[in-house]
């Protein structure tokens, strides 16, 4: 056996290296991050083949001094953190002082800076060995160019990708800190051209908006709803999230203290939210910051500073109601659809009330029996031509009703007058901003979701035992997920037992769900479908959430029920008060709204 | 076409068909009824195309032809008219005019071509029963008939035909009907599933004679008098019932029939959508009956019973339970159990079917 030796600088270098540099898009991350902790107003990087070849980064942040820029391709040489304590209140994006010392490690890199206009220095190093810093002069601000990554672990350098590939990742990259900071200018280019331009667009959500724009364009900037949020006095949540329509091309960023991250943790708050607000499968595009005090978050938990933790346990339920109710405003603020004028023009108006109409029908002799209510028929009926007389008999006029206060969960109190209930089947709203329309259904479907929702919490759900178990042919690995989840599976009214192989036998399902509905959220389970981790931690809550859908459902007032004002009004009055007012469990919406502006504009007053 | 008929007759004949057609359909002409003279008949016509109905009555035929015309509103002209006759006059192609007494309508139509080809049923398979007895254990089943889409395949009950006997079992997946009778000439085959539409069709049929029952390749018919019900044969695979129907319930308790359900109707009173489940308590001579809903309160009746056994308990949903006990005859029910996990096996004391039994899984609450 070979006996224990201490390893050369040169290789303890590579190894280190290793877990910073992976591919052109991590030593882009890297000096990003040091420009942008050095103040940069205006960052500009330049690619060869994706990078592999040459990236070049400039930037007009504060420079180095000739002496501190001898110390760059030290290991853990760093000007941010210098005890433990600072440790524990990083506050810039680097820290590690791991970045440049790896990147000198594996390929040639040149560092030309200048902390005072003029008076520059460029020092260089290759494979781990550097050179003496000769002056040179530049403008206040520095620049770094790798070339040949990688040149000296050709390992590493056959699993590089293609350059559009090692480019496209550094895009990403890119994107994120552009997101991070709208205020700076990014540029990127390469061999064939300008690839990003973003101006500096400004601070804060106006800011942020502009920079979404640039980087992704209008059209998705304006399907955005704003996050805005502060828990406790110190932290904010704010940002945006896209309402339904913009679930394509993964667009999810995550920012602590501007830092991108993909946090596993906080973006299961955020793929918790999205299912309890529309219970898809798709996920629609986040911007998400969270600012909080330094002390208050552990970024030194992942070498790639992509993982952090949480000294307030409360974080990621913040998280998850700050972005519920962004959501919540992404539905809910939908205008109504507009429909051809046309179509409005000749539907009668007629009010399902205490004095109500009387029929008249075209033979004289009334039939006691007039059916199950086709009631567009019916209106149509009412709607002839010769009918004008019978004006004079409709007439029942609403009685004056005081506006009910109501106040949503968001705390603004809206007041809103039920004028009536148009076929049975909307309630339609006064508002001091416009006409309220509300599913009767749906509104009744989500107050009813959220008691049933609660009471579950507490109750073991019912469970109704087959006459011969369902047999389900799944995947042994599906097989095994739901072996995992049998403890909660029980405690929602599910028995299942694996059989040889794939197959696994239902034996008793939640009462509450119909033989079909209960197969196929097992299936999904087991598929691990709903979000995009597949984890089983929130499995419970998914699970009751299904329930408590299917009932409340079920429980509903159906369409073409007609409801009394007072009726009306106890229902908009609680559906107000619920958690989430605008969708229903299974993200249909519950109100739409006609601006002022759009009825104007449909009179062709503006 | 020119027809004169009597109109209570026509009206027997006519609201039968009113069943078939689909309340909301797509296909316009579905909504519609077909009639057509010949010879001496007024001939009958409506289907949904999985069930159809035909039928006729006799009339003073003039001229032959037909039309189709909108059920519903037929149906009412000719119920508010007043007068023994009815005659009705094509106008022309699509237009119909029904004169009774002083009044005269002319209601519009669609064409006979336009009305579906009616499926001929082959005679691969025919048998002849008493129909008051299809009737009843039609009656005895057709609550376990499966509700849900999906599994179209419980949308029906299977008619078994055994050495001289007939079986009709209907399941929805939580519990179980079955019931058996001898019938005259029939030979063993292997089932056919009856849509349940067909068997809430036949409900209503009132008669006191034979129905005759014929099976093709795809389609059943039944026949009875002047009507001819067809339907589509249900396809897919019955569960294997025998399987499920427990031997080894070593607990068997009689109760009075009407008490039982009226005391499960009388809790279940406090059983809702998410509480729906009711306990039965079984103890030496007596049963406790309870709900319990966190929304509305609870409730609990005792009643006597025959029973020996061990003190036990077990849930079960009230409605399956009062489907079945409703569709008994008997004085007397007996309930056969094991366990609170296993099913519940009801049937009649000295009932008059050869077998009569249901099957009920219990609920853990």
């Amino acid at each position: 056996m070979a006996s224990i030796r201490k390893l050369p600088e040169e290789l303890i270098g590579k190894i280190a290296a290793g877990e910073v540099v992976e591919r052109p898009a991590s030593v882009v991350k890297e000096l990003l991050e040091n420009a942008l902790d050095a103040g940069a107003r205006e960052i500009e990087i330049e690619l060869v083949a994706g990078g592999a070849e040459r990236i070049r980064i400039r930037d007009d942040g504060s420079g180095m001094s000739a002496g501190d820029a001898a110390l760059v391709f030290d290991r853990h040489a760093t000007s941010k953190i210098s005890n433990f304590e600072d440790l524990l209140e990083v506050e810039t994006l680097g820290f590690r002082g791991e970045a440049l010392s790896s990147i000198g490690a594996v390929a040639h890199v040149e560092i030309q800076t200048s902390d005072d206009a003029g008076a520059g220095v460029v020092v260089r190093a290759a494979g781990g060995l550097v050179e003496p810093p000769e002056p040179r002069p530049r403008s206040r601000g520095t620049t770094v160019e790798v070339a040949s990554l990688f040149f000296n672990v050709p390992a590493r350098r056959k699993f590089l990708k293609t350059a559009p590939a090692e480019l496209r990742r550094v895009v990403e990259v890119v994107q994120g800190y552009a997101l991070a900071r709208p205020d700076v200018r990014f540029s990127l280019r390469s061999e064939r051209g300008t690839v990003l331009d973003a101006l500096p667009a400004g601070n804060g959500l106006d800011g942020l908006k502009r920079r979404v724009a640039q980087l992704f364009g209008e059209e998705l900037a304006a399907h955005l709803a704003e996050v805005d949020r502060s828990p406790r006095p110190g932290t904010s949540i704010w940002g945006f999230v896209g309402d339904p329509t913009t679930t394509r091309g993964r667009r999810y960023f995550v920012f602590v203290n501007r830092r991108l991250l993909r946090d596993r943790a906080m973006m299961s708050s955020f793929y918790r939210a999205v299912r309890e607000t529309w219970h898809g499968s798709e996920f629609p595009a986040l911007f998400l910051f969270l600012d909080l005090p330094a002390a208050e978050v552990d970024v030194n938990v992942h070498p790639q500073k992509a993982e952090v933790r949480f000294r307030e346990p409360r974080v990621s339920s913040d998280l998850f109601l700050a972005i519920r109710r962004g959501l919540e405003i992404s539905l809910g603020e939908v205008d109504a659809p507009l429909t051809a004028a046309a179509d409005l023009a000749g539907a009668p108006l007629s009010w399902q009330g205490e004095g109500g109409r009387t029929k008249a029908s075209l033979s004289g002799s009334v039939s006691a029996e007039t059916g199950d209510g086709n009631l567009a028929a019916e209106l149509h009926e009412e709607a002839l031509p010769f009918s004008s007389s019978r004006l004079a008999e409709i007439s029942y006029t609403p009685p004056q009703r005081t506006p009910v206060p109501l106040s949503g969960r968001s705390g603004a109190v809206r007041s809103l007058r039920v004028l009536g209930q148009y076929k049975g089947t909307v309630i339609l709203l006064e508002g001091s901003d416009g006409l309220y329309l509300i599913d009767q259904h749906v509104a009744h479907e989500r107050i009813l979701y959220e008691r049933f929702r609660a009471d579950l919490d507490h109750d073991v759900p019912e469970s109704q035992r087959l006459l011969e178990p369902v047999l389900l042919e799944i995947s042994a690995a599906e097989a095994l997920r739901l072996a995992e989840m049998a403890a909660d599976l029980e405690g929602s009214g599910f028995e299942v037992t694996s059989m040889s192989g794939g197959t696994v036998a239902l034996a008793a399902v939640p009462a509450a769900l119909r033989p079909s509905q209960a197969e196929k959220l097992l299936l999904e389970l087991a598929h691990g479908g709903g979000d995009g981790g597949g984890e089983t931690g929130h499995l419970r809550e998914r699970l009751l959430d299904a329930l408590a859908a299917s009932l409340a459902c079920r429980a509903a007032v159906k369409m073409h029920e007609p409801l009394s004002a007072d009726q009306m009004e106890a229902m908009v009055a609680e559906l107000f008060a619920s958690d989430q007012p605008y969708a229903c469990p299974h993200g249909r919406p519950i109100v739409l709204k006609m601006t002022d502006r759009d009825l104007e504009s449909r009179f062709g007053q503006r | 076409m020119e027809v004169r008929i009597k109109r209570a007759d026509f009206l027997a004949e006519l609201m039968p068909m009113q069943g078939i057609v689909e309340r909301r359909t797509t296909i316009p002409v579905l909504s519609h009824i077909l009639l057509q003279a010949n010879s001496d008949r007024l001939q009958l016509a409506s289907t949904d195309l999985d069930v159809s109905l035909t039928s006729w009555c006799e009339a003073e035929v003039k001229g032959e032809g037909g039309i189709a015309v909108q059920a519903r509103k037929f149906l009412e002209i000719i119920r508010s008219l007043v007068g023994d006759e009815v005659q009705l006059v094509l106008e022309d192609e699509r237009r119909l005019s029904i004169v009774a007494g002083k009044s005269r309508f002319k209601i519009n139509g669609l064409a006979p071509e336009d009305f579906p080809t009616l499926p001929t049923v082959g005679e691969e398979e025919k048998v002849e029963l008493p129909f008051t007895k299809l009737k009843k254990m039609i009656g005895k089943i057709i609550f376990a008939v499966s509700t849900e889409e999906s599994r179209f395949q419980l949308n029906g009950a299977l008619f078994k035909l055994k050495d001289g006997a007939v079986e009709i079992v209907a399941t929805d997946g939580h519990r179980l009907a079955l019931v058996e009778n001898e019938i005259e000439g029939s030979r063993d085959n292997d089932g056919v599933l009856v849509p349940r539409k067909a068997l809430q069709e036949l409900q209503r049929f009132e008669d006191e004679g034979n129905i005759t029952f014929c099976r093709g390749e795809h389609h059943l018919s039944f026949s009875l008098g002047k009507r001819e019900l067809t339907c589509r044969m249900l396809e897919g695979t019955f569960p294997d019932y025998e399987r499920v129907i427990a031997k080894d319930n070593d607990k068997r308790a009689r109760f009075v029939r009407k008490e039982l359900a009226e005391a499960i109707h009388r809790v279940s009173l406090l059983t809702g959508d998410r509480a729906r489940a009711i306990k039965l308590r079984m103890s030496p001579n007596q049963l406790v009956v309870s709900a319990a809903n966190p929304d509305l309160g609870e409730a609990v009746e005792e009643l006597s019973s025959e029973y020996e056994g061990d003190e036990f308990h077990v849930g079960m949903n009230p409605d399956y339970l009062g489907h079945f006990l409703s569709a008994l005859d008997t004085e007397k029910v007996e309930l056969e159990l094991k366990d609170e996990n296993t099913q519940c096996i009801g049937h009649p004391v000295e009932g008059q079917d050869r077998r009569y039994l249901c099957v009920i899984m219990p609920m853990r609450i």
